[in-house]
This record gives C-alpha cells, sequence and structure tokens, in this order.
C-alpha cells in the first residue's frame, strides 16, 4: 500500500519533469556526438585520396573516395597481414595466458583457506604501482636469455604480467559473489573442487570472464614500447609499430596522414566490434566486479 | 567451506601458477631494477656500483621535480574532471530508457579503443596545419590564425591532451559509478521521493553516500592512472616544449632507452613507485573508514 | 677543425680504454690473414639481416638493398625499420642480449659512441685499404673512425645548403642569380620578400625540431667560425663570437616577422615539406629537397647555395646521413663487408644513388651523367667541400634530443627576450654536463 502511494508520487513527479525530459534527451544525442565524432572522422581521412589526406588545410569530408592509404598500409614493408596475425596472435595467447592463470588464483583466494592469503593478493597486485617501462630491459634481456625475444608468446607472457593484477582483481572479486549455496550443493553432490569451479563458478562469472577477456584483448591488441623493445625483427612486429611508423614515413620523416588514418581505422575496428558484440556480458562484469 | 589442511594444499595448487608466473615475470625483474637502481649502466658498458648517488642525484635534479610537478599538475587537473563528469554522466545514463542505454554504450566506446591510437587520433586533430580542430575554430571564426596546440606551450598542451584523454576513459568510471547507482536497491530511493526528496536531495543525500566506497575507489585507479601516464604524452607533445610535458613516466623511459642511463631510470622508477605505494594506502585508509 | 676535436677524445678514449680493458670481448683487430677479399656477391649463403632507422632517406636505402638483392638473391638483404627516437636504445639491447642483425645502417653521428663501448666490430684490416674510402664523405670518414681504427662506410649522404626561391627573387627586385653570400645580405633579402605580403616570408627556422636545426642553423654558427659540440669530457662547447652573433641573427629574423608562425611548432614532421609550398623566400634544407620540392611544386623556380656565415664568402654545410657498420656478435662480417664494397662500387654509386638524383658517397664520382643534366645536384654537391660532420660522444643527449639543450638554447634566442650572453651560458654548461658523465 505505502509502496502504491510511493508509486504514484513518482508518477506525478514524472510527469512534471517531461520537458526536462527532452531537454536531458537532447544533452544525451550531444554526448554522443561527441563521443563518436573523433572517429568517425577519422575513418572518413582514411578513405581519402593521398593527395587530399595530405592537404593543408585539411578538408573535413573526403572529396573522392580513395582506398589509397589502404593500400599503402597493406604493402608497408612486410604487409599488413603479417602485423594483424602478430597482434591477433599475441592478443589471443594473452587472453588464454591470463585466464588460465587469474581464475584458479581468483578461485583460490575467494575460497581456500590459504594462510596469509591477503597478503599474498597485495603482493599479486605490485605490478600496478610499478611503472612497466622500467621493468621492461630487465625482462628484455631475461627473455633473450630463454630464447622467447622475438616470439608472440613472449610478448604473450609481457602482457599477460602487465595486465594480470587488474584481472585478478575483477575475477575474484566476482568469484567471491557467486552463492555458496550453488557451491555446497554441488559438493554435496560429491564434485571435486575442480568440478565445482569449472560446472558452477566459471558459469556464475562469466561476465567477468568476458570482462578480463576483453580489456587483456585491448591492452594486448595497442601495446606498444614492449613490442618494440621485444621484437627486432620486422616479422615480428605488431600493428601498434606500424602506426608509429607511419608517423615518419614520407621520404624524410615526414608523416603519412593518410596511411596513419587507415591504420587508426584497423585498428579501431576489432576493438569496437568485439565490445558491441559482447556488450551485455561485459558491462555486467564489470559493474559488478568493481562495485565491492 | 573447505576447512581441511588438504584444502589448504589444494587452493594453493590453484593459486600457484599465478604466483610463480608473478615471482619469474614481475618479482624478478622488479629485483633487478632495484639493483640497477644501485649501479650506473648503460647496457654496453660493464655496470658500475654507485650505492644511492643515483638516488641523491634524482632530488637534485631539475628535470626530476619539473616532471614531478608536471605529473603532479596532469593529475590535478584530470581526475576531478574524470570523477564528476563521469558521475555526471552515470546520474545521465543509468535509468532504463533506450536513449540512455544507447549512450551509455556509445561513451564506452573510446574506452575500448586503445590510448596510443586513441593519441595518435588526438594528435592528428590537434595538428595546427592539417587538425580538424584549428579548422572547425577557423571555419567558426573563432581564430585567425592556426593555434599550437601542441608542443609549444606546456599550458596548452596539457589542456590539449587532457581533452584527448577525458574523451577516451570517461566511460570507464561513468560504467562504474553507473554500476553502484543501479546497485541501490529501489526501496531506498523510492522512499526518498515519498518523502518529497528533490532530484539534487535525492543525488546528495541518498545516491552520493552510498555509492561513496565506489567513488574513492575510481578515484584511486584514475589517480594512480594518471600519476603513471606515459603513452599520451610520448605520443602528442614527446615532453616538448622542452621537457615541460615530459610526465615522470616520460623521464623514466628517456633516461632508460635514448639516454641509455638505465641505473638512473630505475632509481627514478623505485621513487615514483613509493609515491604511488603511499599515496595507494592512504587512499585506502581513507576508503576503509567511510565504509564503516 | 677535427684536428682540434681528436686530441681530446683520444686522451678520454685511452683512459676508457685502460678501464675497458678488464672485459675482455675484444675480438684481436687483425683477422686479415683468415679474411676473404672484399667481393660484390655473397660470401655464404643465407638472408642477411639489416637493421636501418626510419626517418631517414628510405627511398635510397630502399634502392640500395633491391640492388644488393637484386644481384645476390643467395644472400638477400631483410630489411627492418626501427623508429629512429628508438634506434639508440634498441642497438644497446641487441648488443647486450647478443641479439644482433648481420649489419646495420645508423645515424652517423651516434657512431663515436658505439664504437668508443667497443661494440662495433673494427673493419680496419679488412677495408683500410680500399681506394674507394680515399674519396669516400669525409664527414662520413670521421665518425666512422675512433682511435685510428675504421668502423664502417658511408650509406648515404645528406648535406644541407640554402634553397632560395627564384621566382620570389624576382617579384622582390632581387637577382635570381645572386643568392645572398653573408648572413646581412640573408636578412636584407628576407625582408624584401616578407614585403610582398600576403603569407609569403622571406626565411623559415623550425621552432622544435633539435635535428633540423643543427642541420640549418649548425652551419651558419661554423660559417662564421664558432664550435658546437662538446666532443668528450673536458671539452668545451660553444666556443666563438659565431655563437651569439648566428643567435643575434636568428632572433632578429623572427623579430622582423621573417618566418612563418606555424613553423614554431615545426618539429621535424614536415619540415621537408615547407621549401615545396613556394610560401617561403630561402631555407635551409637539404639535398633531398631537390626531388621533394620539384613533386611538390612542378612550375618553382629554384637555386642552390651554400649556407653563409657572417663575413661575405664564408660558407659551411652539416653533413649527415648514415653509416653501414657490423655491430659486435654479427654472424656474417664478410658478407657485411662486400655488401660495403657493394655501396662503393663505382656502378653503384652512378646507377643507384645518381639515377635517384642523391648525393655519391664518394666525391669522385660526382662527374656523372646524371648529375650533369642536374645543374641543382651539381651545386648542392659542391656542399660536400665546406661541410663537417659534428664528432662526439654524447650527440643525442647535448643536440639531437627534442628535450636537450641545444634546442632548449635557439627556443630562448628565437622565442623570448632572454638576454644571449646567459642563454649560451647555460646551455654550455648543460652541454660540459652531459659530455662529462
Amino acid at each position: 500500500m505505502e509502496l502504491g502511494r510511493a508509486r504514484a508520487t513518482g508518477a506525478a513527479i514524472r510527469a512534471r519533469a517531461g520537458r526536462s525530459r527532452y531537454l536531458l534527451g537532447a544533452v544525451c544525442v550531444a554526448i554522443c556526438t561527441v563521443m563518436l565524432l573523433p572517429l568517425v572522422m577519422s575513418v572518413l581521412a582514411s578513405l581519402k585520396p593521398t593527395a587530399e589526406a595530405a592537404a593543408s588545410p585539411p578538408t573535413y569530408l573526403p572529396h573522392a573516395l580513395s582506398m589509397d592509404s589502404y593500400e599503402r598500409l597493406w604493402t608497408y614493408q612486410q604487409g599488413l597481414p603479417t602485423y594483424l596475425a602478430n597482434s591477433l596472435g599475441t592478443a589471443l595467447l594473452t587472453i588464454a595466458f591470463t585466464l588460465v592463470l587469474t581464475v584458479p588464483a581468483a578461485y583460490a583466494l575467494a575460497r581456500f583457506p590459504i594462510p596469509g592469503k591477503e597478503v599474498i593478493f597485495v603482493f599479486l597486485l605490485l605490478a600496478l604501482i610499478v611503472p612497466y617501462q622500467a621493468l621492461l630491459t630487465p625482462m628484455f634481456l631475461m627473455f633473450a636469455r630463454i630464447g622467447l625475444t622475438n616470439t608472440l608468446v613472449g610478448l604473450a607472457i609481457l602482457h599477460t604480467a602487465i595486465q594480470l593484477p587488474f584481472s585478478l582483481y575483477i575475477m575474484r572479486n566476482s568469484l567471491s559473489a557467486v552463492p555458496r549455496e550453488l557451491e555446497e550443493a554441488a559438493v554435496t553432490d560429491g564434485a571435486s573442487s575442480w568440478q565445482v569451479l569449472l560446472r558452477v563458478c566459471i558459469p556464475s562469472t562469466k561476465p567477468a570472464i568476458v570482462t578480463v577477456a576483453l580489456f587483456a584483448f585491448i591492452m594486448s591488441w595497442n601495446e606498444f614500447l614492449g613490442a618494440l623493445v621485444l621484437m627486432s625483427r620486422g616479422s615480428s612486429f605488431t600493428l601498434p609499430l606500424i602506426l608509429a611508423a607511419a608517423r615518419t614515413e614520407t621520404s624524410l620523416g615526414g608523416t603519412d596522414w593518410g596511411m596513419l588514418q587507415a591504420g587508426i581505422t584497423i585498428s579501431i575496428i576489432p576493438c569496437v566490434l568485439v565490445y558491441l558484440l559482447l556488450q551485455r556480458h561485459y558491462v555486467a562484469g564489470l559493474m559488478s566486479g568493481a562495485v565491492k | 567451506m573447505y576447512r581441511s589442511r588438504r584444502s589448504q594444499l589444494i587452493g594453493i595448487a590453484y593459486l600457484a601458477p599465478a604466483l610463480v608466473f608473478v615471482l619469474a615475470f614481475t618479482a624478478y625483474p622488479l629485483v633487478q631494477m632495484v639493483w640497477m637502481s644501485f649501479h650506473n649502466w648503460s647496457l654496453i658498458t660493464p655496470a658500475k656500483y654507485v650505492g644511492l648517488d643515483n638516488y641523491r642525484r634524482a632530488f637534485a635534479d631539475d628535470q626530476f621535480w619539473v616532471s614531478f610537478a608536471f605529473t603532479l599538475k596532469y593529475t590535478a587537473i584530470i581526475t576531478p574532471v574524470l570523477i564528476v563528469g563521469g558521475y555526471l554522466l552515470a546520474l545521465l545514463t543509468s535509468e532504463t530508457s533506450r536513449l540512455r542505454r544507447i549512450t551509455r554504450t556509445t561513451v564506452f566506446i573510446p574506452v575500448v579503443i586503445g590510448l596510443g591510437v586513441s593519441s595518435l587520433l588526438w594528435y592528428w586533430l590537434f595538428s595546427a596545419d592539417f587538425g580538424l580542430v584549428n579548422k572547425a575554430l577557423a571555419d567558426l571564426g573563432l581564430i585567425s590564425k592556426p593555434v599550437l596546440w601542441l608542443g609549444v606551450d606546456a599550458g596548452r598542451s596539457n589542456l590539449a591532451i587532457t581533452a584527448s584523454v577525458v574523451w577516451k576513459v570517461i566511460g570507464f568510471g561513468m560504467i562504474l559509478f553507473v554500476g553502484a547507482i543501479q546497485a541501490i536497491p529501489r526501496e531506498i530511493t523510492e522512499a526518498s521521493l515519498v518523502d518529497g526528496a528533490g532530484y539534487r536531495q535525492r543525488v546528495t543525500r541518498v545516491i552520493l553516500p552510498l555509492t561513496l566506497r565506489t567513488v574513492l575507489l575510481v578515484t584511486l585507479v584514475s589517480v594512480i592512472g594518471s600519476l603513471l601516464a606515459f603513452d599520451q604524452f610520448y605520443i602528442m607533445t614527446a615532453g616538448q616544449p622542452q621537457n615541460e610535458t615530459a610526465t615522470s613516466v616520460f623521464y623514466v623511459y628517456l633516461n632508460s632507452f635514448p639516454y641509455l642511463k638505465l641505473g638512473y631510470g630505475a632509481a627514478l622508477s623505485m621513487i615514483l613507485a613509493l609515491t604511488i605505494l603511499v599515496f595507494t594506502v592512504v587512499q585506502l585508509l581513507l576508503t576503509r573508514r567511510s565504509h564503516a | 677543425m677535427r684536428s682540434r676535436l681528436r686530441w681530446p677524445v683520444m686522451l678520454a678514449a685511452a683512459t676508457l680504454m685502460l678501464a675497458a680493458c678488464s672485459q675482455g670481448t675484444d675480438e684481436p683487430p687483425s683477422t686479415a690473414a683468415q679474411a676473404p677479399a672484399a667481393t660484390t656477391s655473397c660470401a655464404s649463403n643465407g638472408e642477411l639481416t639489416m637493421w636501418e632507422r626510419s626517418g631517414g632517406n628510405k627511398q635510397m636505402v630502399d634502392l640500395l638493398v633491391a640492388a644488393w638483392n637484386e644481384k645476390n638473391p643467395n644472400c638477400k638483404i631483410k630489411l627492418t625499420y626501427i623508429p629512429h627516437t628508438e634506434m639508440v636504445g634498441k642497438i644497446a639491447q641487441g648488443i647486450a642480449s647478443g641479439e644482433v642483425p648481420d649489419l646495420m645502417g645508423m645515424d652517423l653521428i651516434y657512431a663515436p659512441q658505439f664504437e668508443k663501448a667497443q661494440q662495433l666490430v673494427d673493419l680496419t684490416d679488412r677495408i683500410g685499404t680500399w681506394p674507394e674510402l680515399k674519396t669516400a664523405s669525409k664527414g662520413h670518414m670521421t665518425v666512422a673512425t675512433f682511435e685510428n681504427r675504421l668502423y664502417g662506410v658511408p650509406l648515404y649522404a645528406d648535406v644541407s645548403a640554402l634553397f632560395y626561391n627564384k621566382d620570389l627573387f624576382k617579384r622582390a627586385g632581387l637577382d635570381p642569380d645572386k643568392p645572398p653570400t653573408s648572413l646581412a645580405e640573408l636578412r636584407a633579402y628576407a625582408d624584401k620578400i616578407t614585403a610582398l605580403g600576403g603569407d609569403t616570408k622571406g626565411y623559415y627556422l623550425p621552432g622544435n625540431c633539435a635535428g633540423c636545426n643543427i642541420f640549418t642553423v649548425g652551419p651558419l654558427m661554423w660559417a662564421s667560425g664558432a664550435k658546437i659540440e662538446a666532443a668528450g669530457p673536458g671539452d668545451e662547447p660553444l666556443v666563438g663570437d659565431g655563437v651569439k652573433q648566428v643567435l643575434q641573427f636568428t632572433r632578429e629574423m623572427v623579430e622582423a616577422g621573417n618566418v612563418p608562425e606555424g613553423a614554431r611548432s615545426e618539429n621535424g614532421e614536415t619540415f621537408h615539406l615547407q621549401f615545396g609550398s613556394g610560401k617561403v623566400g630561402m631555407m635551409g634544407t637539404g639535398n633531398f629537397n631537390i626531388t621533394l620540392a620539384r613533386q611538390q611544386n612542378p612550375k618553382m623556380d629554384f637555386g642552390i647555395a651554400l649556407l653563409p656565415g657572417m663575413t661575405p664568402n664564408s660558407s659551411a654545410s652539416f653533413i649527415g646521413g648514415d653509416l653501414v657498420v657490423v655491430p659486435k656478435g654479427s654472424q656474417r662480417v664478410d658478407d657485411a663487408v662486400n655488401v660495403m664494397k657493394f655501396l662503393l662500387s663505382d656502378e653503384v654509386q652512378v646507377e643507384v644513388y645518381a639515377k635517384a638524383l642523391n648525393l655519391t658517397t664518394r666525391t669522385d664520382m660526382v662527374d656523372n651523367k646524371y648529375f650533369q643534366a642536374e645543374p641543382l645536384v651539381q651545386d648542392v654537391a659542391k656542399a660536400l667541400d665546406v661541410g663537417r660532420t659534428p664528432y662526439t660522444l654524447t650527440f643525442f643527449e647535448q643536440i639531437n634530443s627534442p628535450q636537450g639543450p641545444w634546442l632548449k638554447m635557439l627556443q630562448r634566442a628565437y622565442y623570448s627576450d632572454d638576454n644571449l650572453d646567459t642563454v649560451i651560458t647555460d646551455a654550455k654548461a648543460a652541454m660540459k654536463s652531459i659530455a662529462n658523465e
């Protein structure tokens, strides 16, 4: 009854706010425009013919559509397919390593009576406060000794190391929130801890897993300095290195704007696509994982 | 749930891979970095022990303080914008209408592209002769000659870079706030409506206090990220003019790579990491108090 | 000039050599007995890995590699471009980890640093007696030498000169065949061209690019008798009245409005496009700008003169470009040396370098059919005769770094009112402390 009255009052308030609703709606549209406009302009700029792309002052919309910039990017040195394959391979490996390491670790930290586990947890989050740029040289020398330089596996390990604290944090929070009744039910049915993990915990934390995977992908796909240090053969370069090259690409160090735009567009597309497709899981994962 | 000694061991088994990984690929390089900080080493000449010399030098180094001050200034400006802006966006988009949801999705899109790519994109937009910002300002009649956004004036460069980073990451805070806001039980908000609370009162007396923990957490993450900022400065200004926009991590990078002063770079990283550690501890204590 | 630098360098190097003696990784210098005579073909089969910095004369390097690969399909060069700002760090990492390419192109001014650290292979006994080297670019050969030992040969050469827009000269009432021969004349001419109005300016000074400035403003100081870099520990940088005179000259140029406003943010990325825009009357730039300007602005009539100093008919030039060197740990030294022989061979000098209208790295090859058809290239080749390359072990930090004292000094001169004596003293102190480390 009280609730009914509350709802009626609420409705009255909402009706009065009708006009401001339109205003807020307009604000939303404006915000969306500001967010999307730079991306759209970049994609359009990548379709300009070379001369127009290098024009000063620039044009907003292309006067003619051309794939010049993409052609240059496609055939750049070892070829775009090579770089895309390297970036993709590294990103997928990073996702795999991250999940394989953090899911069981988070499970252990959330559910098992390990002595000193709070301390261990903080220890594992260590990497968050150190600038990883300074760790690159020692890691590079270590990798050189064990033969991991110029390999996608090596780069993926580097990326996983950077990404691990954040991923672990999300996974542990998410696993802590899994209702114990589900697990206890499985245990009474005779399931081992491994089976509990696989059949109960992981399905319940799918949003968090998707979140971790997506962030690992984005981080690895876009990472530049580590790739530069670790890779010394052009055939192992990743996409961000090529984008850096586009900045000094025209003869004697000028910026090839068209190729830069094409590179930006190609870098953006997978990230945005994956995000839009997995949106529901992902957003829920972030929202639940971090509130704790 | 699992209390036996056996379960302790099982827990450790689940934790072990991540632990070993972090020990090998984060802790060990970190120890090496500490070792490096007590030596002068250029990679191509043997390392020379210098004790605390590098640390002493840092405190006497003008550039160290310039970078530190600039990093603090950058952090102090961008953090309130991100938190307040993100929170306002969250309030705007936490309702469940279609438009709000679309806005939420759109604002998050820049988050999923890489920081490097975003910096390149804005490097283009802010380019004095080739970028669209100056073109738009000129077309609107607001400027008569191109504004030199990047690399000429530290304040203006900071403004431009801040704008680009806000565009990119504000969605992240927004989503976390939305999660926190939506986690507030309906009864509480409805109850405040019954009490005749206006919107502003609802926000300040009900929503904000109940989401304070998330706000403090997001602030912590944002501040750490800003103190460790590198990519955007590397790409957009390269520390120009005269190293005034060289953040602390950028200065670490300069010493570790082109200058080949790895020991000094390591010492700088240690100082930075300790600073962040102190700040983190303070912030976490504050958070713990607000939760009680 | 060069001999004045040699002594302090050698003293410093000798001291360091004594200290580094314990390193024990030095190759015995004479392997000539075991090394085969150099040819321009493969010494052994299999791919050769080569690094080169980006942001250089990519076109030229690609042509040279293609020429080698065509002749020697059994030992093709696999070229990787490294972002130039990261090159020094990457080479150091490579050497420290043993993961080095078989040979590499490197910006010549960084060579002394690596030679001093004994990280390049000593090639004296293999190439020291080559006749081609007698006429090879002296700027390159200076920096390729350390303590009388030889470590590399030129890969390509850039040289700086004064380009001037003959169309604008005519419009301003100046004789298009009489370029300025002193800084005073340069100023007078610039004033006249700027007076033409619009966005036409008489001169250009890149405001945010250390390398562009050492390339085009450094020679103005050299031509005025000054010395710029500190070669090694204890050496004095920025010596001579020429330093202050040139800074005064540039400051007044900017104040008189002879330089486009956008030049202030020029960080090198669009430097080579400025002259071709047709809006700049005179500009220090490099030989590479000939073809570029023609592509950009085919109808523009322009000429090339030497960069002048304070006194009439004084001139100087910066010899830049890349060297080919062999990093320590390379497994294919014989092949690398053969590549060097190839680059210096008559045929390659004419049919690859000269044909592409790039400078030949041997001064005795300047007289060839391609250059004869191109008077501008012959003009710019004259700069090789008055050219020099700075010799210092800390070039990047002192001069080429965007955050270094050289650029800072110039920016203060160009854009502030700071007392020039203070500006120079500050820069001197900074450069000296870098050289002393």
